[in-house]
């Protein structure tokens, strides 16, 4: 994949970034839940490392520096319970997918394909913690 | 060769007669439409392929009424797919968008089977949809990945479902 072109090294950041974040939140996630939702949430926390793992590896390989983590990230709201864990579990998840819909707007065929087939995982994953499907994911609510 | 004033004095009715007599050409009547673009192209079966998965649920849930609760909610987001993908269309001279179904088959003999049919018939959508991604235009690629995912979501609800069947059954 050498051919990227700078888009294509931004969305990479991107979704590195949305990783990231993702590894935070699930540790808070984590923290709240018990039994059977923490168990999923470390589940899920463990395949967000393997994820920024292989975003890392990618974007050495077209030689970028991969975005590093924030020593701290600001939750969309106050995590006090299980509940509220869920909920951020499934927003978490929704961010991620989204930051790989932007690698399908690149012009790179193998970053585009690439792109649409990781925001299954996250995907699923959201609509494990929500119970239900959307439309459109990843796509900006109208 | 008519000057400016002259066309400007025309009236309406007579403006088409001085062409005509003019040496200036109008459009080639009798050529065809122009060919229909691929990225169209592409977008009248993605419609197409959204109106078959709609009339398998539909049907299904017509022989399975048992069905409905699972099935009601990923048949509205398809719904919402197609409604999605026709907005997108700019209807080529001559060529219709497509509003029925082309592929009827016929539905699973029991629940368990209909079930796995339109498990199936999700999978291969979702691969069909990945495959409309190269020569898309950028919001093109992004609708269709987007609604390749959303499939991608049935296909794990349904299998779910599969499951929780075998397992009353066994």
């Amino acid at each position: 994949m050498t051919s990227a072109n700078a888009a294509g090294i931004a969305a990479l950041q991107a979704a590195l970034a949305a990783e990231h974040a993702a590894v935070y939140g699930y540790g808070v996630v984590g923290a709240m839940t018990t039994g059977a939702s923490e168990t999923l949430a470390r589940a899920d926390w463990l395949a967000h490392q393997e994820a920024r793992d292989n975003l890392e590896q990618m974007l050495l390989k077209l030689g970028a520096t991969p975005v590093a983590a924030s020593p701290a990230y600001q939750l969309p709201f106050t995590v006090t319970g299980q509940a509220a864990a869920i909920r951020l579990a499934a927003v978490l998840e929704d961010g991620v997918t989204q930051a790989y819909l932007g690698l399908v707007a690149v012009a790179e065929q193998t970053l585009r394909s690439f792109g649409a087939q990781a925001m299954q995982a996250p995907a699923n994953r959201a609509v494990a913690w929500r119970g239900t499907t959307l439309a459109f994911p990843g796509m900006p609510t109208t | 060769m008519l000057s400016r004033r002259q066309l400007l004095a025309a009236s309406p009715t007579t403006l088409p007669l001085i062409l005509a007599l003019s040496a200036c050409k109008g459009p080639a009547v009798l050529s065809g439409p122009p060919p229909v673009s691929s990225q169209t192209q592409t977008l009248l079966h993605a419609v197409t392929a959204e109106l078959n998965l709609i009339w398998i649920y539909s049907k299904t849930m017509a022989e399975y009424s048992g069905l409905g609760p699972t099935l009601a909610p990923l048949l509205a987001e398809h719904e919402a797919h197609l409604a999605r993908l026709r907005a997108r269309v700019i209807e080529p001279p001559g060529k219709k968008t497509p509003d029925t179904a082309t592929a009827r088959p016929a539905i699973g003999r029991t629940e368990q089977a209909a079930l796995a049919q339109v498990k199936n018939a999700e999978q291969a959508a979702v691969a069909a949809q990945l495959g409309r991604l190269a020569g898309a235009s950028p919001s093109l690629a992004q609708l269709y990945a987007s609604i390749a995912t959303s499939e991608a979501t049935h296909v794990t609800v349904l299998a779910s479902r599969i499951g929780q069947g075998q397992a009353a059954g066994s």
